[in-house]
């Protein structure tokens, strides 16, 4: 098998995933199961893993499935409670960065957007803007093609951009 | 909200490229498409705006501390799995279907399955606190070992044991004598009693046997009746137990080991006799004799020949 053990696995991508879950769940408990029941099917399924598989795209494959699962349980709950996002104090820790920027109004638009997406939009925004995650990982979380996965990421991006109106002035950082 | 008239044949190229999404080849095209289109030169700055502030939320503070007890919480699940999980496999045999499962600890569980190939039919989907998890690769090794034993190749499955699945102390300890039974030897169930230091309780050790969870490895195949009956083996499964004591070179008549015929020594002794000893007929607890099909598995166990009846110069013949 020739596999790393599962610590070193954990070490490397617990925050991250943690994070992510963060970001597309509304409350703190939703991430801290949904990273917890990731690592946990993760490590059961570990030994079958071919020892060159890109463990992160893995890991975040098996963390969105999570979540859908869940929101679809808890849309059935309780629709409303979906629209209450948690994007911003997900990000920021509880400690916001310090002084106020000139990105903050702009900040807070896109982020109330993103909330609002539709969730394959939602999770395919998070995925491969805040993420960084190839077209194909996503289409494998998303159950669709990565043309789909890249259609939902323009649409999201769509929305956003319209709901910003004016650009900020701004440098731009990339 | 105003919506900027953009070409709609270049637009997603347009979106793609200002968020840092194209390849060279369209991020050449939309440049040379912006350099003479106002309006979309426009949008293409306000989806580079859209970017920057997609770039400081990508950037934002980790939720260091929350994750970090989700960590932990974390941590402690996978401790409780780890313990919980056995990984099994079902292979053919000589002797039907068998289910080997192991945890962190060692092999937890030999099981026969007949014809049967599903996991639901095995005592580990009844184990209370178990996780039975299907994966070849470790149990595959355990097993070609176990056919090895079963061809004759082996004497010894020296394997990392998980008792867990043992129901009493009593069990334990009844198997952990059986464990001491030398290869290619008998005893009885009376004579185990009396090795766990309960001569009356044959009975019990029967029922500790049944459900040893460790069968060939802990070889309760190797126990017979007083009388030389194989008496019971897994439940009904006599004939696989003639099949075991076959391969270890214990010859069997119909349902019975023939003890007359064959070498007798007792627990911890360092000889072993022909059954015509002059001890033997008085012996104190005979039912604690154990039974030696041939000289060299006699031997074998460490045992040297009787300088009295030496069985190395008056072989048995059979």
């Amino acid at each position: 098998m020739g596999q790393q053990p599962f610590e070193t696995i954990m070490e490397a991508h617990h925050a991250e995933i943690y994070r992510y879950l963060r970001r597309v769940t509304s409350r703190a408990a939703e991430a801290d199961d949904l990273s917890q029941e990731t690592f946990l099917r993760a490590y059961r399924a570990y030994r079958a893993l071919p020892s060159d598989a890109n463990v992160r795209a893995w890991l975040f494959t098996i963390a969105t499935n999570l979540a859908r699962n869940h929101f679809r349980a808890e849309g059935r709950r309780s629709r409303a409670h979906a629209a209450v996002s948690f994007f911003r104090s997900a990000l920021d820790d509880g400690t916001g960065p310090e002084g106020e920027t000139l990105f903050n109004e702009a900040r807070a638009r896109v982020e109330a957007v993103v909330e609002r997406l539709p969730l394959r939009q939602r999770l395919a925004f998070i995925l491969r803007k805040i993420h960084d995650l190839d077209y194909e990982v996503i289409a494998r979380s998303l159950d669709c093609s990565a043309e789909t996965a890249r259609a939902h990421v323009f649409q999201a991006l769509r929305k956003v951009r319209q709901n910003l109106g004016e650009p900020p002035q701004m440098e731009i950082q990339r | 909200m105003n919506r900027t008239r953009v070409c709609s044949d270049i637009e997603p190229e347009i979106v793609a490229s200002a968020t840092g999404d194209a390849d060279p080849t369209t991020d050449e095209r939309v440049q040379r498409h912006i350099g003479r289109c106002a309006p979309c030169a426009d949008e293409y700055q306000r989806y580079r705006a859209v970017e920057g502030v997609v770039d400081v939320i990508r950037r934002a503070p980790a939720p260091v501390a929350a994750a970090g007890r989700a960590r932990k919480r974390l941590e402690a699940s996978l401790h409780d799995l780890r313990h919980r999980i056995m990984t099994y496999r079902i292979f053919p045999s000589p002797l039907g279907q068998i289910l080997i499962a192991q945890s962190e600890q060692g092999v937890s569980l030999v099981e026969y399955l007949g014809s049967r190939t599903d996991v639901r039919h095995s005592r580990l989907a009844q184990a209370r606190g178990v996780e039975a998890v299907e994966d070849g690769a470790d149990v595959e090794v355990l097993y070609r070992e176990l056919m090895e034993y079963l061809e004759g190749k082996r004497t010894r499955l020296e394997w990392p044991l998980d008792l867990r699945l043992v129901r009493s102390d009593f069990h334990r300890h009844v198997l952990s004598a059986t464990a001491e039974i030398p290869y290619g030897a008998v005893t009885s169930y009376a004579g185990l009693a009396c090795q766990v230091g309960r001569p009356t309780a044959a009975r019990a050790v029967a029922q500790a046997l049944r459900w040893n969870p460790l069968p060939i490895v802990i070889p309760c195949h190797r126990v017979i009746g007083t009388s030389g009956a194989l008496t019971g083996y897994a439940g009904d499964k006599i004939g696989l137990k003639q099949q075991l004591l076959t391969t270890e070179g214990i010859r069997t008549q119909k349902t019975a080991v023939p003890r007359h015929s064959m070498y007798i020594s007792i627990p911890n002794e360092t000889f072993y006799c022909l059954p015509s000893c002059s001890w033997i007929p008085s012996a104190e607890h005979p039912h604690r004799f154990i039974f030696f099909g041939t000289r060299e598995r006699a031997e074998a166990s460490g045992r040297a020949a009787c300088g009295d009846c030496r069985p190395d110069l008056h072989p048995l013949t059979n």
